[in-house]
């Protein structure tokens, strides 16, 4: 039996197994990829205050103060279910059986596919496969490739295979379809990327947080947008345009390029074959929360967080006794606020194993977590606040809800 | 290729065609889709498809239940060899 387990060790749970081991507790920490770090490892970029942010060395940083620290690491071993009974939690590996009375799940988020016609083609892949193989094996994914699908995700990614002297042909939109919906409207990729403005030195984000506040400018701003693009980063972005179609006789040769009107439909004729031997499909990131649903944790819906969150309220506590989480599986938002959300959650369990007197410290790291989402340089969702409000309220009423039902339940209670 | 023939759930090789004309004539729920055309339901355990499979379903269902996740997940969730299930 250990103290506490982690399932996770991106930024989250690393944090949180510091922050546990720190307090005394014995920790193990679990991940079925072979290296520490989470989806922290493919991070490269500038910050605007001129650092850089390299996520290799933050996870190694993290990696080796938990190992300092007396952390136990299973790598490699993936997680296949989780029970509890009797108020400890069973965790089920394909080689080992864990124990223990505290359980954190730190799992992090998984990326959303976007189905485009050629798109099981050797050469096609995820744009986070594209991030993992040119920043943390050091692998290009190919010499020159385009990104389908136009995000604060794939805007990141693609200037990262600049920088690694891979050449992005372009970054477009997929042709709009049942699956792809918005993502395929010009007008509505350009509304959800004016909140990142601050992000891009680019003419175009610039030209457009100034003149689209409202509907009408914006359906004219897209209109306007020049059919063959801006460039950001020397990237072409073509918001006017989708991919029709990826082509290729046994492997990725190139894709099928047609300009699209305001609302994403194609405009016919004006297809063109762009040569590439790479594609990165990009639909967005969700919370990855399976092993959250396996244990019948309440969830809900809140679009904002990016899909199904498992409810859960500010110290990172699930309804279910000895159950946290932390991290993106909580809702899509950088490495830095994953890593204030670890704290958190390693002092609520801490507190749980029975140390005292840690509750000023546990008001002070939720309030750093806020603190941190508001400095945050990177940010999916403009409406983060509001989605955490939302979260916070469903964890009230469920918390009411269930105090009502035990009152109801005493006062019946002849059984 | 044309649109209708790409395939969604690769493991058990369901098209576009076929979720888009099934979620039509049913007006299903993503948990129907699934039963009605395996997608979602092969060796991945709907990993790659869920979220594609909802979205169809999402277009033709009237609302999506907010407190529950539509596509239920199942122990195991990662594949585990024949011999370490039955050891
Ligand atoms: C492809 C991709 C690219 C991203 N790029 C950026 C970026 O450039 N900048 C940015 O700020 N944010 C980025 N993010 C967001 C990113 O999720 C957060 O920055 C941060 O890494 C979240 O931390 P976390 O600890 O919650 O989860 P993660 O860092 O995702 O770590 C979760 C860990 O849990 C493990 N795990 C999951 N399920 C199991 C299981 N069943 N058994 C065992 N182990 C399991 C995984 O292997 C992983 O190591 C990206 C996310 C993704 C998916």
């Amino acid at each position: 039996m250990d103290n506490a387990i982690i399932i996770g060790a991106g930024p989250a749970g690393l944090t949180a197994a510091v922050t546990c081991a720190e307090k005394g507790l014995d920790v193990v920490v679990i991940d079925e990829y072979m290296r520490a770090g989470g989806r922290l490892l493919g991070q490269l970029y500038e910050e605007p205050n001129g650092n850089w942010w390299n996520g290799i060395k933050e996870s190694n940083k993290l990696y080796e103060k938990a190992v300092d620290l007396g952390v136990n690491f299973h790598l490699n071993t993936a997680v296949n279910n989780i029970e509890n009974s009797n108020g400890i939690w069973t965790i089920y590996t394909e080689r080992e059986t864990f124990h223990t009375p505290s359980l954190l799940l730190a799992t992090g988020a998984a990326e959303a596919p976007v189905p485009v016609p050629g798109w099981t083609l050797p050469g096609v892949m995820s744009v986070g496969a594209a991030q993992v193989m040119t920043n943390v094996h050091r692998v290009k994914p190919g010499e020159r490739g385009v990104i389908i699908g136009v995000n604060v995700l794939s805007a990141a990614i693609a200037m990262e295979l600049q920088l690694a002297g891979v050449e992005v042909a372009s970054l477009t939109l997929p042709k709009t379809n049942q699956v792809t919906q918005d993502a395929g409207k010009p007008k509505e990729v350009l509304d959800s990327l004016l909140h990142v403005s601050h992000m891009a030195p680019s003419p175009f984000v610039r030209y457009g947080s100034k003149l689209m506040k409202n509907d009408f400018m914006k359906k004219l701003g897209v209109n306007f947008f020049p059919k063959k693009g801006v460039k950001m980063w020397d990237i072409p972005i073509q918001l006017r345009k989708a991919v029709t179609k990826i082509y290729g006789e046994d492997e990725v040769e190139g894709v099928t390029l047609a300009t699209i009107n305001a609302d994403g439909e194609v405009v016919s004729g004006s297809e063109e074959h762009i040569p590439v031997d790479f594609v990165c499909i990009a639909g967005g990131l969700y919370p990855l929360a399976e092993l959250a649903a396996v244990a019948g944790c309440p969830f809900y819906l809140v679009e904002e967080l990016g899909g199904y969150v498992p409810l859960h309220n500010e110290r990172m506590e699930s309804p279910l006794e000895g159950l946290y989480v932390a991290g993106n599986i909580t809702g899509i938002e950088g490495a830095k606020v994953a890593a204030a959300q670890g704290r958190t959650a390693g002092l609520s369990m801490a507190h749980h194993a029975g140390m005292d007197d840690l509750d000023g410290e546990i008001k002070n790291s939720i309030k750093r977590t806020e603190q941190t989402r508001d400095n945050a340089h990177i940010q999916f969702h403009p409406e983060i606040e509001t989605g955490r409000k939302k979260i916070l309220q469903q964890w009230d009423a469920y918390q009411s809800n269930k105090e009502r039902s035990v009152v109801s339940n005493s006062r019946g209670g002849i059984t | 290729m044309k649109e209708d023939e790409m395939i969604i759930c690769r493991c058990e090789e369901v098209s576009y065609e076929e979720l888009k004309t099934t979620a039509a004539k049913y007006k299903c729920s993503a948990r129907e889709l699934k039963l009605r055309t395996r997608a979602g339901m092969g060796y991945c355990g709907g990993r790659s498809c869920r979220t594609m499979v909802d979205k169809i379903a999402a277009t033709s269902a009237n609302d999506r239940n907010r407190t529950c996740v539509s596509l239920k997940y199942q122990p195991p969730i990662r594949p585990i060899s024949f011999k370490n299930l039955g050891g």
